[in-house]
């Protein structure tokens, strides 16, 4: 092992000279417990058997091997062999083979400690072998999962650039021909230079929408979840569609403000987007002049957000695809001033911040999306001062 | 009287929309295209407001707030490009008054000039002890807050939240600010309730406290005191 580990590191000179270092200290070791085992078995010679010996001899060569590797067992082994015949067979301190029986026993020493130290060198060498192909499987699926990951960011790239591509054209070649006649003095200046600022206001929005999702989908925004009222969200929502004709009055707020504020943890600004995005899209399905209302409520430890609108509802077969990106339902006009990701922003910047937004059918007509965040249940007297 | 303006911007394009912006609210327009140039301008031609774009080549935007406040208490408009609450409230906590984030509307930027102009007429040195706004009249001497003439009864934190955005309409104020001037004597994590002191004041104050038109949230950075009209 610590040869292999040297062969490796040759380059890395701390590591080479750092294993070197402790394969020095391992054999001192175990040469000092042997030295050690020798003095003590040295002294009481005249009344130990020579099996006891044998037994001691063989531990401490099994012990090096595992700690030492091959070359330690061996050395040892054979170095034993010397000391039993020296030091413990008569005629004591010579290397003279008194008996057979001691023949016997050398050789049978030395051949059980060379297989032991042989076994054990096999058997670690299997062993990591076994840990080495662990790692390998171990990498190869975190490489695995990388490029499927990979896969998918591409894929989703293809995808935002094809949807994208598409969405931007259709407000470009307005505000590019309205421009051009605006230019050489073309009539109607006033109405075209109005539909140019409409156009622009719509890529304006698919950029800042598209911007949102390649950032949540990078996982590089961060949520800042604080201690916020209900009411200041929807204060703040109600606020976005300030100067959009007809907006303001069509949003029907239902607070019930007989009870002390609703507080809830989450990201002002991310979930002043979920809510904006859900309004937004009511307002937009909802027939003109009629109301979108948005209820807030609490139940179960979260605050709900409920925003209903009037529109025609989503078919069944729908209620889930509206939440995917550029997902545009089969009937609907591709001039509608989205690129189709409100929905799927808005659940993700949910989701992000331990929330949900889920759609249901309206009890008459219409949808009902609710956004649900954690509340916070806060004492009253703790509170207002 | 026509006020001057300094646009310090280094896009031509982006002076060109400013200027047709400010068409209707003054004709007296002075330009500089760096940090630098605008600066000298500050301080020889004394603008009534300055309107920085963040992206100068030069000298960053925050910094050259931050260098005009040493000379000048002419509101500073900034424009910027990114939808980046931090970066706005540092650079409200370097001196600007306002911020429009690009692209912005013609009648968006000069409403918000016109806005600081007005505000930097009437809030110095103090502004007038009575405020009138949307229905509520807030009388800043006697403490006293009525609408149609039935007294508002404010908490004592309530009435010092009021009174520190009464006092300068159309400003935004950061949470920071906020909190400094109305709990700096206490001790405690009260910066957390803000959020819920604002709500309690906006079901006193307001007609429809989901549609407040007197303390107006700035998401992500603070509150703003409607400009009474």
């Amino acid at each position: 092992m610590t040869r292999a580990r040297k062969g490796n590191t040759t380059k890395g000179d701390r590591p080479d000279r750092s294993a070197s270092h402790s394969a020095l200290s391992v054999w001192s070791l175990w040469l000092f417990l042997l030295i050690l085992a020798t003095l003590v078995m040295y002294s009481v010679r005249e009344q130990v058997s020579q099996a006891h010996v044998v037994l001691l001899y063989l531990l401490l060569v099994l012990g090096g091997s595992i700690s030492g590797g091959r070359a330690l067992g061996f050395t040892f082994a054979a170095g034993c062999v010397f000391l039993i015949d020296y030091f413990f067979q008569r005629p004591f301190d010579a290397i003279t083979v008194g008996k057979s029986l001691d023949m016997i026993l050398l050789i049978s020493f030395l051949a059980t400690a060379l297989v032991a130290t042989q076994l054990l060198a096999l058997a670690k060498a299997e062993a990591a072998r076994a840990r080495a192909h662990a790692m390998e499987v171990e990498r190869l699926s975190i490489e695995a999962g990388h490029a499927e990951a990979l896969r998918e960011a591409n894929r989703f790239k293809d995808i935002l650039i094809a949807s994208v591509s598409h969405d931007l054209r259709t407000p470009l070649t307005t505000i590019k021909a309205l421009a051009q006649d605006i230019a050489v003095g073309g009539d109607g200046a006033i109405e075209n230079g109005a539909v140019i600022a409409e156009q622009a206001e719509r890529l304006s929005r698919m950029v800042s929408d598209v911007l949102d999702l390649s950032r949540l989908n990078s996982e590089s925004l961060v949520m800042q979840p604080e201690l916020n009222t209900a009411e200041d969200l929807v204060g703040a929502t109600v606020q976005q569609f300030i100067g959009i004709p007809d907006a303001v009055r069509r949003i029907h707020t239902v607070i019930d403000y007989s009870r002390p504020a609703l507080l809830g943890t989450f990201d002002f600004v991310q979930t002043l987007r979920i809510l904006t995005n859900l309004v937004d899209n009511a307002l937009r399905y909802g027939p003109a002049e009629t109301p979108v209302t948005l209820t807030v409520s609490s139940d179960n430890g979260m605050l709900a957000f409920d925003v209903a609108d009037e529109g025609p509802g989503v078919p069944v077969a729908e209620q889930d695809s509206i939440f995917e990106p550029f997902y545009r339902p089969p009937h609907m006009a591709h001039d509608t001033g989205s690129a189709g990701l409100g929905l799927s922003i808005a659940r993700r910047l949910a989701e992000a911040q331990e929330g949900s937004v889920t759609y249901a059918q309206a009890a008459g007509a219409g949808s009902v999306f609710t956004l649900r965040l954690p509340a916070v249940e806060v004492a009253e007297d703790g509170v207002i001062g | 009287m026509t006020n001057t303006v300094l646009i310090i911007e280094d896009e031509a394009q982006i002076h060109r929309a400013v200027r047709a912006s400010l068409r209707n609210v003054t004709t007296n327009i002075l330009e500089a295209t760096t940090g630098q140039a605008g600066l000298n301008t500050v301080t020889t031609q004394h603008p009534d407001l300055i309107i920085l774009d963040l992206g100068l080549p030069d000298i960053p935007g925050i910094r050259v707030c931050q260098m005009i406040r040493t000379t000048s208490t002419a509101p500073i408009l900034v424009l910027t490009a990114r939808h980046d609450e931090a970066e706005k409230v540092a650079l409200l906590n370097a001196g600007a008054d306002d911020y429009v984030t690009k692209p912005f509307g013609t009648s968006e930027l000069a409403a918000r000039v016109a806005a600081q102009l007005r505000r930097a007429r009437t809030s110095k040195p103090w502004p007038e002890s009575i405020l009138t706004i949307d229905g509520l009249v807030i009388d800043l001497t006697k403490r006293v807050v009525t609408r149609s003439g039935v007294p508002v009864r404010l908490t004592p934190t309530e009435w010092t939240l009021l009174r520190t955005l009464a006092t300068d309409p159309g400003r935004v104020m950061t949470h920071q600010q906020i909190f400094e001037a109305v709990w700096q004597r206490q001790y405690g994590d009260f910066r957390q309730y803000l959020r819920v002191h604002i709500t309690n004041l906006r079901r006193k104050i307001e007609r429809d406290p989901a549609k407040p038109r007197i303390v107006i949230t700035e998401p992500g950075v603070g509150y703003r005191f409607s400009v009474p009209s």
